[in-house]
């Protein structure tokens, strides 16, 4: 109770705010919430995201053209409108989706400052809509025969629908969809792995982003009942880029602190200036690009988490995970069935060749290790086994299926599980959160369920599950710590029972051992035989010879890309081939 | 004077119960953005104008609405529901200006427009019944153009206008106008303010070979289209519009402007004007008023538009003070009402009459045609 | 269209394309040496461009307050710094970049009354004016951030572009400025006829982007900005100052940048805010290159140009479209042929 009491004393200022403020101060409150709704698009999308869009103000122009369009020249109903913007928006979002989204890096920003003027000229051009001069006469919405025609009356629409959207937003977040989302942003790759469409994942929040967008922008030509181009030019784009950095992009609330800062601090900037300059210079742009200096200097992340610490309300958060039905598992296959087959496998960078020659099978109910000095190529192998990079040429089977042109997802799909020889996890997530995307698959709900938090039932599985596997491999302490924080050998820990939430038959663990300590060596060991027992098939990458040989049932040995040696871990040691390399090698 | 003032100042507090208010005027032009070269001269001309009328006090609460709508609506909002203005001056661009009517006229607040379209006048119907405005409408200088066209057996021509909306209101009504007068237009082509280079353009131009081309800009950035096509070689006949009228074009566009026409009003020519012309007087008031401040040959014509809504906001002013007091629901009504009765108000852009239809009010003594000869503006018969 | 269009339209995007390329090698150097994304590169071209034609009109140029009001901001910051750092030895070098070398720039400006001196004194003293401006706003808005994520320091970009263009139509108003050609004189090259001033756009660009070739492949600083550009860390350790190497790169890129501008200004009309558009072309010329090759940005300097200026002369109005509609394709295809196994952050 006491950690609503912020969000409590917010909201009963936001219903009561109307009557008693000056009109005027309604008025800001409104256009506060118009560029909360897209500041808020752009927080999932930039912040949460990783993917930077200036090109913003052209979504909410399209929802605004829309109905001002149809509500003119058609007269149709402004909820029409909306629906017509929303259609639009999407089919163009999706298109441009398609095309700027695969822009990685810096490319992405470029491409939505393109599209961003392309679409700004496009309504100042055509003459259906205006033209540069604009649409006149956009109809006062009507909501249940009641017409909002007054700045009061329009806050409340304003308000309902922009935290609406919030809660929304935070509910998504806090999903088995949000955590893909939160994963894109520096986890890509391990998320891939995990069976996340990462593509579809962009596309999402960008759709969803825009769709934000669009309603502001439908919201917008019927507060204004007049449309033109300026406020969906490139420079308002970036505007709404700022108040999201400025509130904190990373933080949803963060938006409405954005939003809400900025127009007031444009305005007041307006009231002061002229009192210390005199009328005759112009210099509210150029404070105001000065204070956001300023303020980036001061605060990076924005100004959300600055003021959270200000706020003495401890934050407590949820401790627990309640009990679920357990997630169905997969029947293991008998031991010795053939899990994976890599047969004559050769990769190669450019002219360096990785990996040449390669052939490895792996079976149900046994550990295979795979061993060799570094530089060897067993993380290329790695990654190739688990559709991260493709093979050259030669092949690679699981369960009998040929799957060398398949992308890791589809890998884990199928029941293939893994680690990383270097952590990838995302460190302020929770260590239960970040396990719990290794069940990504396991779930199927959707984003819309995830939004309305439909999904709870399932979600309280995956929860579950994650905590499940934690307590197996004995990080039940640590659910609900930061995963950054945990010591790097722990961090190796949470990687494995993040591969098993994946509920594979077959375990590629790189280099698990790799920071830990003598006892938990003992206790991983442990683990891994009782996997064994289950039926599960092991793939291990390992340096510790001590830990290998203890476990192993079988060795492959490569050198230079190439296997040098095979077979049981005491023929192996005894190999002068292995002998040569491990201790020959050095001159 | 002062003493006047203060004698007037008294006795309306005595006449009044209220608390005493002084007539606030809010205004609102584009001193930044893509329009700013048209909303400084208008900013600096607020700072000119009289600090009294009639005896009351006039406040003048200047906004920049940086060329953007989304700030205008705002900062219109502002000044009707924070600074209670009586009268709303601006905006300086037509999008803007368009933008305000609503909002102008739910607050019942007459508002007087410095932008070019006639939209924003026209016609006057419940909601522009609020809405009053200075400068000629585009289809007035058009007139002026084709009709000078006309007379020099122009039979083609070619537009090439600003991309935003002065150039549409230009294209949109020149081009019906030139239909009407017999003249094909040939091409018609787009250009943007901050451009680098308008080859292109002027060469797909060129390739239709027109006896004249009219370039739809303003300010300095009208200059490339005509230095170009100087440099490629056009013999014709160049026309600019009134937007061009500020001596910052003369500077930057230099020998290649010369012997350009175009349509204006007559401050820009207000000493070449004979004396019987009644705006002579008015226009040479407000340049040498304005020169005063901001020294010789820095007046332009779009301050002017500015000096004219001042000079139509005084002259209404005592009729509606006999009705209401300054910041009453009644005040506003009646300067409305004396707004629309304006007659034969000498202003420096001509000579306004208001009608209950017609609330530019300006006629043909609103424009002149003007040739560039010598790097000076001379004003033809 | 015939081929003498065709080639007049050629002509004038390779001179507009020439203009990109300069600012397309600023920004990639910029982003290579710093992570900072450039945005206010165009305001060093209208800056430039526009000090130039203020002492032409006989004016006392706006920027030149700013560089004295820059210089003793910095200083005053250095200053504190240096006190409290214990360091006060670095105060002499302090007051002789940051106050002495603006205040000696201003005399000579106040002094010898540039109106009157020939065209390259005149050039000399706004790039002597323009140029410092680069170090001193990196210092100012970007080195207390130099390890901020890039969207951070692009936030920052943009806030320094909205100062900048502020500032400048407090110094030079919203009116342009032409200025005197370098060159009056006019060539024919079959039919077409090239004038002085584009060549002398097309030679500055060549010389340029040769002397930056020569600049980091042979000198010791530019291989010093080199090294920082690939490796931050790695450069820091072998005792190159990031700090040194940001304020190398933006005073590069503010000489390229204001230079830009005067070579452009007799060929066309510079206002206050004229850099934006101009800096995003130049941006996406970069971008084409993948912001790091050199050659490739030029390339893709001429190839904007180009598309400019075919498709104002096809459809004016919807040159921006058409010339940032097509922009996405080659993006894509950028982004699809650079090879990206590891991800950003």
């Amino acid at each position: 109770m006491k950690q609503r009491l912020p969000l409590l004393v917010f909201l009963a200022v936001l219903v009561l705010a109307p009557p008693l403020l000056p009109e005027f101060y309604v008025t800001l409150l409104n256009y506060i919430g118009l560029y909360s709704i897209v500041a808020l698009g752009l927080v999932l999308l930039t912040g949460v995201g990783g993917l930077t869009s200036f090109g913003q103000a052209a979504f909410v122009g399209l929802g605004a053209y829309a109905t001002g369009y149809l509500s003119t020249a058609h007269e149709l109903s402004p909820w029409l409108g909306l629906l017509a913007g929303l259609g639009i928006t999407a089919a163009v979002a999706l298109v441009l989706g398609f095309l700027t989204l695969r822009l990685s890096g810096h490319y992405l920003p470029l491409g939505t400052i393109a599209w961003g003027l392309s679409l700004y000229f496009l309504f100042g051009n055509l003459e259906f809509l205006g033209g540069h001069t604009g649409l006149t006469g956009i109809p006062v919405l009507e909501l249940a025969g009641f017409k909002l025609d007054t700045g009061r009356e329009f806050y409340y629409l304003i308000w309902v629908v922009l935290l609406g959207a919030v809660l929304a937003t935070q509910n998504l977040l806090d999903s088995r969809e949000g955590r893909a989302i939160r994963a894109l942003k520096g986890g890509g790759l391990m998320a891939e792995s995990m069976g996340v469409d990462t593509a579809r994942t962009k596309t999402i929040i960008f759709l969803i982003a825009a769709l934000f967008a669009c309603v502001s922008g439908w919201l917008y030509a019927h507060l204004q009942r007049f449309v033109n181009p300026t406020p969906f030019g490139l420079h308002i784009g970036i505007e709404y880029l700022f108040m999201a950095v400025v509130g904190g992009a990373a933080h949803v609330w963060g938006a409405l602190l954005g939003a809400g800062v900025l127009t007031i601090l444009k305005q007041w900037l307006q009231d002061i200036l002229p009192q210390i300059f005199g009328q005759s210079g112009n210099f509210e742009v150029i404070f105001f690009g000065i204070m956001l200096i300023l303020v980036l200097q001061r605060a990076r992340d924005g100004l959300w988490p600055w003021l959270v610490r200000l706020v003495p309300v401890k934050v407590d958060r949820q401790r627990t995970v309640a009990e679920a039905e357990p997630l169905p598992c997969r029947q293991m296959p008998a031991a010795g069935t053939v899990l994976l087959e890599v047969k004559d496998a050769r990769k190669q960078f450019g002219g360096l060749v990785a990996n040449d020659n390669m052939s490895l099978t792996v079976k149900a109910g046994e550990v295979m290790a795979l061993i060799g000095p570094n530089g060897a190529g067993k993380s290329t192998m790695f990654n190739c086994i688990s559709g991260v990079d493709p093979l050259t040429s030669g092949e690679i089977r699981f369960l009998g299926e040929r799957t060398d042109a398949l992308v890791s997802r589809e890998m884990a799909r199928r029941g293939m599980g893994r680690t990383f020889q270097h952590v990838r996890l995302l460190p302020t997530m929770s260590v239960l959160e970040n396990v719990a995307i290794g069940a990504h698959l396991r779930g199927a709900k959707g984003v819309l369920s995830s939004s309305l938090h439909l999904e709870r039932a399932e979600e309280a599985r995956l929860l579950a599950e994650a905590k499940r596997q934690l307590e197996r491999v004995g990080l039940g302490e640590h659910l609900f710590e930061e995963a950054g924080s945990l010591p790097l050998g722990q961090q190796r820990i949470l990687e494995i029972a993040r591969a098993l939430c994946v509920d594979p038959y077959l375990l590629l663990l790189d280099e698990p051992a790799a920071g830990l300590r003598y006892l938990e060596k003992q206790a991983l060991a442990e683990l891994l035989r009782k996997l064994r027992a289950q039926g599960m098939g092991i793939l291990l990458v390992e340096h510790d010879m001590d830990f290998v040989m203890g476990l192993a049932d079988r060795v492959v040995v490569m050198e230079f890309g190439e296997k040098i040696s095979e077979g049981l871990p005491e023929e192996v040691q005894k190999d002068p081939v292995v002998l040569e390399a491990y201790l020959g090698g050095v001159e | 004077m002062r003493m006047k003032s203060l004698v007037a100042a008294l006795l309306s507090a005595g006449v009044v119960t209220f608390a005493y208010a002084d007539i606030t005027v809010g205004v609102l032009v584009s001193a930044t953005g893509p329009a700013a070269s048209l909303g400084i001269p208008e900013k600096n001309t607020f700072a000119l104008m009289p600090t009294t009328i009639a005896g009351e006090k006039v406040k003048y609460i200047v906004l920049d609405d940086a060329s953007d709508t989304t700030t205008a609506v705002k900062n219109t909002r502002k000044l009707l529901t924070e600074d209670k203005v009586d009268v709303i001056m601006g905006s300086t661009i037509t999008p803007n200006s368009l933008a305000m009517v609503d909002i102008a006229a739910e607050a019942e607040t007459p508002m007087i427009s410095m932008a070019a379209s006639a939209r924003i006048v026209d016609p006057v119907d419940a909601k522009r019944r609020w809405v009053f405005k200075t400068p000629q409408n585009d289809v007035q200088m058009s007139t002026a153009i084709t009709e000078h066209m006309n007379n020099s057996g122009v039979k083609t021509v070619a537009f090439i206008g600003f991309s935003d909306a002065y150039g549409e209101g230009w294209w949109q009504e020149f081009s019906k106008i030139a239909e009407v007068r017999k003249m094909k237009v040939v091409a018609s082509e787009r250009f943007n303010r901050a451009d680098t280079s308008v080859t292109g353009q002027i060469l797909k131009i060129m390739s239709t070979n027109p006896d004249a081309i009219l370039i739809a800009g303003s300010g300095t950035p009208a200059a490339l289209p005509q230095k170009t096509l100087k440099e490629k070689g056009y013999k014709g006949k160049i026309y600019q519009t009134h937007g061009v009228a500020n001596n910052d074009f003369l500077r930057v566009c230099g020998k290649d402007c010369e012997g350009t026409f175009l349509p204006a009003g007559p401050v820009l020519v207000a000493a070449q004007l004979p004396d019987s012309n009644p705006v002579k007087k008015s226009a040479l008031e407000y340049i040498a008023k304005y020169e005063k401040a901001h020294g010789p040959g820095s007046v332009s014509t779009f301050g002017a538009h500015a000096w004219d809504a001042g000079l139509l906001l005084a002259n209404a002013v005592p009729a509606a003070l006999k009705k209401g007091k300054p910041g009453s629901k009644e005040f506003r009504a009646a300067l409305r009402d004396a707004l629309e009765g304006t007659k034969n108000l000498y202003a420096a852009h001509g000579v306004f009459n208001m009608t209950a239809t017609d609330h530019l009010g300006l006629d043909q003594r609103s424009r002149v045609m003007v040739k560039i000869e010598g790097g000076k503006w001379v004003a033809q018969k | 269209m015939d081929l003498q269009i065709a080639l007049l339209l050629g002509q004038d995007g390779i001179v507009n394309g020439a203009i990109y390329a300069l600012l397309a090698l600023a920004l990639v150097l910029v982003f290579a040496v710093t992570r900072v994304i450039f945005i206010p590169q165009g305001e060093f071209v209208a800056y430039g461009a526009l000090t130039l034609a203020a002492f032409e009109a006989g004016k006392t140029p706006g920027t030149l307050w700013l560089l004295l009001g820059a210089g003793v901001l910095v200083a005053l910051i250095d200053t504190v710094i240096a006190v409290r750092g214990g360091n006060p030895g670095r105060i002499k070098r302090i007051v002789l970049w940051d106050l002495a070398l603006p205040a000696a720039i201003a005399g000579l400006v106040l002094w010898l009354e540039p109106a009157t001196l020939p065209l390259a004194a005149k050039v000399a003293l706004s790039l002597a004016i323009v140029v410092p401006l680069g170090p001193m706003i990196y210092r100012l808005a970007y080195q207390p951030l130099a390890e901020a994520s890039v969207l951070v320091l692009l936030i920052v970009s943009v806030a320094v572009h909205i100062a900048l263009v502020g500032l400048g139509l407090l110094f030079f108003g919203a009116e342009g400025s032409r200025t005197t050609p370098f060159s009056e004189a006019q060539f024919n090259v079959g039919t077409l006829t090239v004038n002085g001033q584009t060549l002398w756009v097309l030679g500055a660009s060549c010389v340029l982007i040769v002397a930056l070739y020569l600049f980091f492949g042979r000198t010791l600083y530019g291989k010093a900005l080199r090294a920082t550009a690939i490796n931050r860390v790695g450069a820091r350790l072998m005792g190159i100052s990031t700090t040194l190497a940001g304020k190398l790169s933006f005073t590069l890129a503010a000489g390229i940048g204001a230079l830009s501008g005067i070579l452009i200004a007799p060929i066309t009309t510079v206002y206050y805010d004229t850099g934006f558009l101009i800096g995003l072309k130049g941006f996406v010329a970069a971008i084409i290159a993948g912001l790091v090759s050199y050659p490739l940005a030029a390339a893709g300097a001429i190839l904007v140009g180009l598309l400019e200026s075919f498709s104002s002369f096809w459809a004016s109005a919807f040159k921006e479209v058409i010339v940032f509609t097509l922009i996405i394709p080659v993006l894509v295809w950028r982004s699809l042929t650079s090879h990206h196994v590891e991800e950003e952050e």
